[in-house]
C-alpha cells in the first residue's frame, strides 16, 4: 500500500467521526475543478423529435434540441464529456435506409467523445458497423469483447483517457452477451468476455498504470434483471469490482430519476446511471475536484 | 428539474492529508447529477436540422410511396383467434418464401406460425405504403424454416389453446377446440399425422425461444432462408394490387 492510500484509507474511518455533518457549501468554489459528463443511450436511430401527438412521448427528444443544450453546457463549462452507452442504431427508418451513417454524423458534429457498442449496433453485422465506422469522429471502446478476428480488430480500444483541466478521466466499454441477442452470423467471431474479470483487470490499469483520476465505464449489460439475478448487470457489476466512479448504462430502456449509488468492494460508492432511450433524456453528472491547499485555507469543511 | 447531490467520504481523506505535506493533488469532493428531458424548450440548432433536413425529405418521400391498395381496415384484433392482418401476414410470408425454401430443398412449407404480438402496428383501409410496412414490422428479424416431429406439433397446438390469443397461423391449418378439447387439426386438408414431421415457416426471433414457443427449440432441422421478414411484406405488397384477406375460421374455438 503506497502512503496516499493509505492516509485516505485512515482518513476514511476518522473524518467521518470528526466532520461529520458539515458541507462543502460553505467553500468559494473558485478553486474547484468541475467535470461535467453528460450521457446519452439506446437513441436507437431516434434523429427527430416525437410527434406532438405521440401517446407516450408527445413532443420529447430530437438530435438538434440535443445539440443546443449540449452546446450550452458546454459553453458553461469547457471542461465536459459526452458520452454514449450504446445501441444507437436500429429503430426509425433513418437506420434502415443509411444503415447508421446519419447517427454517426450526428453524434459527431455534437462532439460525442466516446461510445460502446450495444447489441443493436450489430444489426447490419460486424461489416455493416465496420462501413459506417469512417463517419464517426469520436472512438468506440469495448473492453469485453474481443473483436481480434473480426474487421474491428484494433478500430474499438478497451478504454480511452482524457485529460481535463488537469484531471485525467479513464472511460471504458462493456458490452451484452451476444449470444441469443444477436445473430452469430452477424456478430461472427467477436467474443464476449466476463465482464466483472474484465474490468478489475481494466480498473487497475487505469488507476495504477494511467493514474485516472476518475473512472467511468459505459456499460450495455443492462441495470438490472430481477427475473434473472444471475445475469450480470450495472448494479452486480458496481457491487463486485473497485475504482469506478460511474457507469453509465444502457440496453435495459431503464428510466431512473437520479443514478442508484451501490457500494462497491472497498466500501465506496458507485454511482450508476441511465437515461431510457430514444434520446428523450440526456444525463448530466458534474464531478467536483479540488486540492489541499484550498481546503486547509477555507476552513476544513469536508461533506461526509 | 431533478437535482442531486451526492455526499460520499473520499473527500475526507484531505483532511488528514493537508497534515501530511503530500504533493497538491486534486481530489474528488462532490458530485452533482441532473437529468434533463429533452423538450421543445430547447430551440433546435440550425446546423443541425440543415444537416438532416436532406436525409429527412427523402426517407420521407420513399416511406410515402404507395405499394398496394387495402379495401378494408387490417388489424390483429378484429377476429377472436385469428385477425385479418395475422392471417395476411402468414398468408403472404408462405407465399414469399416457399418458393425459396422449395428451391434449396425441393420440400414445400406446411404452414407458418408468428406471434400476436409480433404484429407492431395496423393498416387503415385505403393506400399502403413502404411506412406501413416498416411500422408493421420495424425489427430486423428473418424468416425461418423450422422441421418439428408430430410431437412438437402437438407441443405447439398445448401452446395455442393454452395462450388463446389471436397468433397468425398461415390458411393451411385448421385447428378447432370445443372448449378446451381439440375437435379439429388438419394441415393442408389432411388430418394431423403424429408420426411425421412438418416444416413450419416463423421467424428467427420465434425459433430462438421468442414468447416462450419452446416447441421451435432443438428442431430436427433449421433452414435459415436469409430473408428478412420485412422484406418478405415489402415484396409482397409490392407486387400486390390490391390486398385479399378475410377472417376464414382456421383457428377458432367454441364454448
Amino acid at each position: 500500500m503506497n502512503r496516499r492510500n493509505f492516509i485516505q484509507n485512515t482518513g476514511l474511518v476518522t473524518a467521518g467521526l470528526t466532520l461529520g455533518g458539515l458541507s462543502l457549501q460553505s467553500f468559494s468554489t473558485d478553486s474547484r475543478t468541475k467535470i461535467t459528463i453528460l450521457h446519452t443511450n439506446d437513441t436507437h436511430s431516434h434523429i427527430d423529435p416525437f410527434a406532438a401527438n405521440h401517446p407516450k412521448y408527445p413532443n420529447q427528444g430530437g438530435v438538434s434540441r440535443r445539440a443546443t443544450l449540449i452546446n450550452a453546457i458546454r459553453k458553461e463549462n469547457p471542461n465536459t464529456l459526452l458520452l454514449d452507452a450504446g445501441d444507437i442504431f436500429q429503430g426509425t427508418p433513418y437506420f434502415n435506409f443509411y444503415g447508421g451513417e446519419l447517427e454517426f454524423k450526428l453524434m459527431s458534429m455534437l462532439k460525442y467523445d466516446c461510445a460502446t457498442l450495444g447489441n443493436h449496433d450489430f444489426d447490419n453485422g460486424v461489416a455493416g458497423f465496420y462501413k459506417q465506422l469512417p463517419h464517426a469522429k469520436f472512438d468506440f471502446v469495448s473492453a469485453n469483447y474481443d473483436f481480434k478476428n473480426t474487421l474491428l480488430d484494433t478500430l474499438v480500444k478497451p478504454y480511452k483517457t482524457f485529460v481535463k483541466n488537469g484531471i485525467k478521466i479513464g472511460v471504458f466499454g462493456l458490452g451484452v452477451e451476444l449470444d441469443g441477442l444477436v445473430l452469430k452470423q452477424l456478430y461472427k467471431e467477436t467474443k464476449y468476455n466476463d465482464p466483472i474479470a474484465i474490468t478489475q483487470q481494466i480498473t487497475n490499469t487505469l488507476k495504477k498504470e494511467e493514474h485516472c483520476d476518475l473512472i467511468i465505464c459505459l456499460s450495455h449489460l443492462g441495470y438490472q434483471y430481477k427475473g434473472d439475478p444471475t445475469k450480470i448487470s450495472d448494479l452486480k457489476l458496481a457491487a463486485a469490482t473497485n475504482n469506478i466512479d460511474l457507469i453509465i448504462g444502457g440496453h435495459t430502456h431503464t428510466f431512473l430519476d437520479k443514478p442508484t449509488s451501490v457500494t462497491n468492494t472497498d466500501g465506496k460508492q458507485v454511482l450508476v446511471n441511465q437515461v431510457g432511450k430514444y434520446g428523450i433524456n440526456v444525463g448530466r453528472v458534474d464531478f467536483y475536484f479540488d486540492d489541499l491547499k484550498n481546503i486547509t485555507s477555507n476552513g476544513g469543511s469536508i461533506p461526509v | 428539474m431533478n437535482y442531486f447531490n451526492f455526499k460520499f467520504l473520499a473527500g475526507c481523506a484531505l483532511f488528514l492529508m493537508m497534515f501530511s505535506c503530500t504533493p497538491s493533488k486534486k481530489q474528488l469532493v462532490e458530485i452533482q447529477t441532473r437529468l434533463i428531458p429533452v423538450t421543445d424548450t430547447y430551440q433546435t440548432d440550425s446546423l443541425i436540422e440543415n444537416y438532416i433536413l436532406p436525409y429527412r425529405n427523402s426517407v420521407h418521400k420513399e416511406m410515402s410511396t404507395v405499394l398496394s391498395y387495402t379495401p378494408i381496415d387490417l388489424n390483429s384484433f378484429d377476429g377472436k383467434l385469428e385477425s385479418t392482418l395475422g392471417n395476411l401476414l402468414a398468408d403472404l410470408c408462405y407465399e414469399q418464401a416457399n418458393p425459396v425454401f422449395n428451391k434449396r430443398t425441393q420440400k414445400n412449407i406446411d404452414f407458418v406460425l408468428f406471434n400476436h404480438g409480433g404484429i407492431r402496428a395496423p393498416i387503415g383501409k385505403g393506400g399502403i405504403t413502404k411506412r406501413h410496412a416498416f411500422q408493421l414490422m420495424p425489427f430486423e428479424n428473418t424468416l425461418v424454416v423450422v422441421e418439428l416431429t408430430g410431437d412438437k406439433v402437438l407441443e405447439m397446438v398445448t401452446y395455442l389453446n393454452k395462450s388463446n390469443r389471436a397468433h397468425p397461423i398461415s390458411k393451411h391449418v385448421k385447428l378447432h377446440f370445443k372448449k378446451d378439447v381439440m375437435t379439429t387439426f388438419t394441415i393442408n386438408k389432411q388430418n394431423f399425422d403424429p408420426s411425421k414431421n412438418y416444416y413450419v415457416l416463423t421467424s428467427d426471433y420465434l425459433q430462438k425461444g421468442g414468447d416462450k414457443m419452446n416447441f421451435f427449440a432443438n428442431p430436427v432441422s433449421l433452414h435459415e432462408l436469409d430473408y428478412k421478414f420485412r422484406a418478405a411484406i415489402l415484396d409482397y405488397f409490392a407486387k400486390t394490387d390490391t390486398i385479399k384477406t378475410q377472417l376464414d375460421q382456421r383457428f377458432k374455438r367454441l364454448n
